[in-house]
């Protein structure tokens, strides 16, 4: 018997999520959806501030999304505020900083880019908005890489 | 007060509150955000959604007849009832929705003026309810064309000089904003507009609280100013169409004008064609002011939509 190679924790993380999501229907994916997207913490102070100076909107998105990707001691976190209007994005966005917090830089960067398709929500949202929260995955590793490329 | 050509196609909050529970009228949800409807919606309405359930999982193309028949039914849509749609973003999608239903020649179409804002504004309760409407018997007529503008369509009455509205930003206009740095292209491989088309940005149709301006106010826009024509055959596109079917609706219901199509194929299509005419700029021809470095720098900056 083989050893199963070993899942780094992001991964964990992101298969019981996925678990969660997979037999559900359509309406209970989005309802499992808007919990997560109840559960992302208001910015802080800090982050509020910043927000007014530092150009960190996704221009790709319609809705005002603002994201901070970073990295402090290697390990990786994701901030950021979500127009309630998009509570979808909101929601998408919210399971995203959950299954990249405080885990290893390098495990979040490789955050895979059909996690839609795996947790069933891409037939429920169809295919352009798909590929707009897919480009969020892509907009989050980036800035992780760049965090993670700065660090000292 | 001037009215609406067509007013009977608006309704307010306060007649939708009213008839939510008529058996003659189904309430019609429709938004960019398909959780808000979770979220909340009107009580007794259902949901149709512009991508999952209007469009073609295959082709890009709407339903076929058979399918737009079955959505009905199951939807709890008789062909003699009155459809009411809203929705959110100032009610893009519901207008999109109601094209479509115009598209398989539903009769009786209208627009909850304001959407989910004015909904909300109004202090009226949203619903978390499952819908479970009864099935019904629908039978759909072949598409109704006399709405959809296809491509070669497009192109004749462009070379034939006539009136074409594209109601994307100034910048999706100018050719200035294709993609954004980083970013594969998502759209189309050309930047611009097709010649001869005015650029009336379809936000400039609605007030802050989602309802339509004024008939007169809607007048000196598309009229007066664009100098467009009630009785010219007229063209409106946007990127996807969706933004166009919303200006397609102000035109032909609210101004009245007689023959107005929406060009569904939109930029999505014309920027990816071989051998189509396209302008840059900021005219109509395509003359226009150079680009400046703060045009750009706006460009950048501005959070014009990309996936719709």
């Amino acid at each position: 018997m083989h050893d199963a190679p070993r899942m780094t924790s992001v991964e964990t993380r992101l298969n019981s999520i996925i678990s969660e999501f997979a037999d559900l229907d359509g309406r209970e994916k989005l309802e499992l959806l808007l919990d997560f997207a109840n559960r992302l913490p208001p910015l802080s102070a800090t982050y509020l501030e910043r927000k007014a100076i530092e150009d960190r909107r996704v221009h790709e998105c319609q809705t005002p999304v603002f994201l901070w990707p970073e990295v402090t001691a290697g390990r990786a976190r994701l901030v950021a505020e979500v127009a309630p209007e998009a509570p979808t994005v909101k929601g998408f966005v919210a399971l995203l900083a959950e299954a990249i917090e405080d885990q290893p830089a390098a495990e979040a960067e490789a955050l895979p880019d059909d996690l839609l398709e795996r947790m069933g929500l891409a037939e429920v949202l169809g295919i352009l908005r798909t590929r707009g929260l897919r480009s969020i995955v892509g907009h989050v590793k980036r800035g992780i890489t760049r965090q993670f490329n700065a660090q000292p | 007060m001037a009215e609406y050509v067509h007013p009977e196609v608006l309704v307010t909050t306060e007649w939708v509150a009213e008839h939510a529970a008529d058996p003659k009228v189904r309430i019609v949800e429709s938004n960019e955000d398909r959780a808000l409807y979770i979220q909340g919606h009107i009580p007794g309405a259902v949901e149709i959604d512009w991508q999952v359930d209007l469009q073609d999982q295959v082709r890009r193309d709407y339903i076929d007849r058979a399918g737009f028949e079955k959505l009905c039914r199951t939807y709890g849509i008789s062909n003699d009832t009155t459809v009411v749609f809203y929705g959110d973003k100032n009610n893009w999608w519901a207008c999109y929705a109601f094209w479509v239903f115009k598209l398989y020649g539903h009769p009786d179409c209208r627009i909850m003026n304001g959407g989910r804002k004015r909904w909300d504004l109004d202090g009226r309760a949203w619903s978390t309810d499952r819908v479970h409407p009864q099935q019904t018997s629908y039978v759909a007529p072949e598409q109704d064309v006399s709405v959809r503008a296809l491509r070669d369509e497009v192109l004749k009455h462009q070379k034939a000089g006539r009136a074409l509205v594209d109601v994307r930003s100034p910048e999706e206009y100018s050719g200035q904003r294709l993609h954004m740095p980083d970013y594969p292209n998502e759209g189309a491989l050309r930047g611009g507009h097709i010649p001869g088309a005015v650029n009336v940005p379809w936000v400039l149709s609605v007030n802050d609280d989602g309802t339509f301006k004024s008939v007169k106010e809607l007048e000196k826009l598309y009229t007066k100013e664009s100098r467009l024509k009630r009785r010219s055959p007229t063209v409106a596109h946007c990127r996807i169409g969706e933004r166009s079917s919303l200006t397609w609706f102000v035109l032909k219901y609210l101004l009245g004008f007689s023959n107005v199509r929406n060009y569904d194929g939109s930029w999505m299509e014309w920027g990816n064609c071989v051998g189509v005419p396209v302008v840059k700029g900021t005219e109509p021809s395509g003359g226009s002011e150079p680009h400046g470095v703060a045009d750009a720098a706006r460009a950048s900056v501005s959070p014009a939509p990309v996936h719709a």
